[in-house]
């Protein structure tokens, strides 16, 4: 059925991304123009862009017979849509304004980074996995996780815009959308925690795999991986114990997830190296 | 009389030109400004006197027998408050004959309050006028000129759309608690003092959502009656600080000349509960808060300044209806004014 769509891949995805980025700045022109905020119109285009992504990565996962994780370019998209479907769970559910907008501009911005920088979107062999799906899932939870601390940095940058407008006393603009600053606290409390068990989950069936092909992991990923997490952990505990709250703890949680999205890039470069280093045993696997 | 007519004046300190700052040191209590209305009331350059003393002006107004009084009314009002004749004279107007009929309509009728077309300054215009009237205070020009004020505050109000959107400290307030805690079900609010604008903005927390109020008065009975019309429970005055930490909303609004609540207070309170935002409102003059605990991480702290800029974040809409009721207040004016020279001429005759 696939097959029959004249679509590739990347088109479909940029289709999904420019539909990402029209929501965003619909958004931003409204709040500008002080209309009030379309939430509906945002819903749907979200979900439109949506479409157009899972049909990308669809696509691109017939082509390579697996989860299509296997580049830089391939995580960006699995992250920003990962986002998009934390967003359509959280959004309605708590009613977090905003929360839409924030996500198109963040999924908007990671998709189009994707799409134009070319030397992302390494091709690599199919099968990667080596048709092993308890490393597939390691995979798509450790992502997953990753568009978990998304939302968190998103909403805490949500509570820092919130804050500033309190702390300035500004009362006109995006700060009479936002939501309230406990509110956006809370949310980024819960969502951490989460997104900390969904990674620990990813890192304990990651394990079972390093235990059994050590020679297959190599140890900058492991090291980087095993950082962000203990990071995030750290950050929890903290918060739990009430030492690292509101601004601090929203600053934690951005900066740490601007280090988790900048270190993909080296670790992937050491799997590509670790790939190129074993190719028997790789095509084997297929 | 005649003579007299020529020597209406009005001193008056308000927001207009003086600072937060300046006005919590320019306030009186309402035993110093009857005090200050009687004193010049007994000079015998001044037939008839008035003082309006509220949160955001302190004016006398006056009817002088001697040309030359300026000097004499400005130097009562510094050794009543305190303050030098510099300051006084750096942040003070005085306004003379049909200026001073103006300013008394615009003031009356809210347009020359902090917010403007708030309505709670016809009644502090009334209670200051009954006051000095009780006092013997004022007589034949002071008497029609608050009465016609006050007729004159109703037709700009009734013929215009200046009270038209206005929004009240209290619902500024709400806004702002929503922007914090979002729902306000479980918000607990602690009232210091009983004054009129922290009782209604207490009002308009309970209307949207907040269950516990909590009253702290100097006076027991007064925070007892207060609480038991907000649903509420009192407390001593000497209690709150000792359970600050249970508070979300604190609204201050007491008299007390100095400072209520420090810094070190507030971050004493807020270690115990350092997840949860202190949103503290300080409508008292002198302020009962300090400033500097604005810049403690989670408090967010608002004065009558701040809360009377975000209620007047709307004016620019209200301008033209402002400008209408400008012009109907100087009709009124005028039409005072040629009556009192009539009646002088008559008088004098």
């Amino acid at each position: 059925m696939l097959e029959e769509i004249a679509l590739t891949a990347r088109e479909a995805i940029a289709i999904g991304t420019s539909i990402y980025l029209s929501a965003f700045l619909f958004g931003v022109l409204m709040i500008v123009l002080r209309k009030p905020y379309p939430r509906a119109a945002m819903f749907a285009l979200l979900t439109g862009g949506f479409i157009f992504q899972t049909l990308g990565l669809n696509l691109r996962g017939a082509e390579i017979k697996g989860c299509p994780l296997g580049n830089i370019f391939e995580i960006s998209q699995f992250i920003a849509w990962s986002l998009v479907l934390l967003y359509f769970i959280i959004g309605p559910a708590f009613r977090l304004r905003l929360l839409g907008l924030f996500t198109a501009g963040l999924a908007g911005l990671l998709c189009s980074t994707a799409l134009l920088v070319r030397a992302w979107d390494t091709p690599y062999p199919a099968g990667i996995f080596g048709g092993n799906p308890w490393i597939e899932l390691h995979a798509a939870l450790a992502m997953f996780s990753y568009a978990m601390f998304a939302i968190v940095a998103l909403v805490s940058v949500m509570f820092l815009i919130q804050q500033h407008g309190l702390k300035k006393k500004q009362f006109k603009g995006v700060y009479q959308y936002l939501p309230s600053v406990q509110q956006l606290d809370l949310m980024a409390k819960r969502l951490l925690i989460t997104g900390v068990l969904v990674l620990s989950a990813a890192l304990i069936f990651g394990a079972v795999f390093w235990v059994n092909h050590p020679e297959r992991v190599p140890v900058f990923k492991l090291s980087a991986t095993c950082l962000v997490w203990a990071g995030y952990l750290t950050v929890v505990v903290l918060r739990i114990q009430k030492k690292l709250v509101t601004r601090r703890h929203a600053i934690a949680c951005i900066g740490l997830f601007l280090f988790a999205l900048a270190s993909l890039w080296p670790v992937q470069s050491a799997s590509d190296t670790a790939r190129t280093d074993e190719p028997s045993d790789h095509q084997a696997s297929e | 009389m005649s003579e007299a007519l020529q020597s209406l004046f009005v001193l008056g300190s308000t927001h207009h030109e003086a600072p937060l700052e300046v006005r919590e040191r320019m306030a009186l209590t309402p035993e110093k400004a009857a005090a200050l209305q009687q004193e010049l009331h007994a000079r015998d350059d001044i037939r008839e006197c008035l003082v309006v003393n509220t949160c955001n002006r302190v004016e006398v107004y006056g009817l002088a027998s001697a040309p030359n009084v300026e000097a004499t009314i400005r130097d009562h009002l510094c050794a009543c408050n305190g303050v030098s004749r510099e300051l006084l004279d750096a942040h003070s107007t005085w306004h003379t004959n049909l200026d001073v009929l103006q300013h008394a309509f615009e003031v009356s009728s809210g347009l020359d309050s902090q917010m403007v077309g708030e309505t709670d300054i016809l009644g502090q215009m009334k209670t200051a006028y009954a006051d000095a009237r009780a006092a013997k205070c004022t007589g034949i020009v002071l008497n029609r000129l608050f009465e016609k004020s006050f007729q004159a505050a109703k037709s700009a109000r009734t013929q215009t759309g200046i009270t038209r959107g206005q929004v009240s400290i209290g619902n500024v307030a709400v806004d702002l608690a929503n922007r914090i805690f979002g729902h306000l079900r479980d918000s607990r609010v602690l009232l210091i003092g009983s004054g009129d604008v922290a009782e209604k903005t207490a009002q308009s927390l309970k209307s949207r959502g907040v269950a516990d109020i909590t009253v702290a008065s100097r006076t027991y009975e007064n925070a007892h009656a207060l609480a038991h019309s907000l649903g509420g429970a009192a407390i001593e005055l000497s209690d709150f600080a000792a359970q600050l930490k249970r508070f979300d909303i604190v609204i201050s609004s007491t008299a007390a000349p100095g400072m209520l609540l420090d810094r070190d207070m507030i971050a004493t309170a807020l270690k115990q509960r350092p997840d949860r935002p202190f949103f503290l409102i300080d409508v008292a003059l002198p302020r009962d808060i300090d400033p500097a605990v604005d810049t403690l991480e989670n408090v967010y702290l608002y004065n009558l300044d701040d809360l009377s800029s975000i209620a007047n974040e709307n004016l620019e809409l209200r301008k033209a209806e402002i400008a209408r009721a400008r012009t109907i207040l100087k009709g009124h004016a005028w039409n005072l004014w040629l009556q009192l020279r009539r009646r002088t001429m008559m008088a004098a005759k």
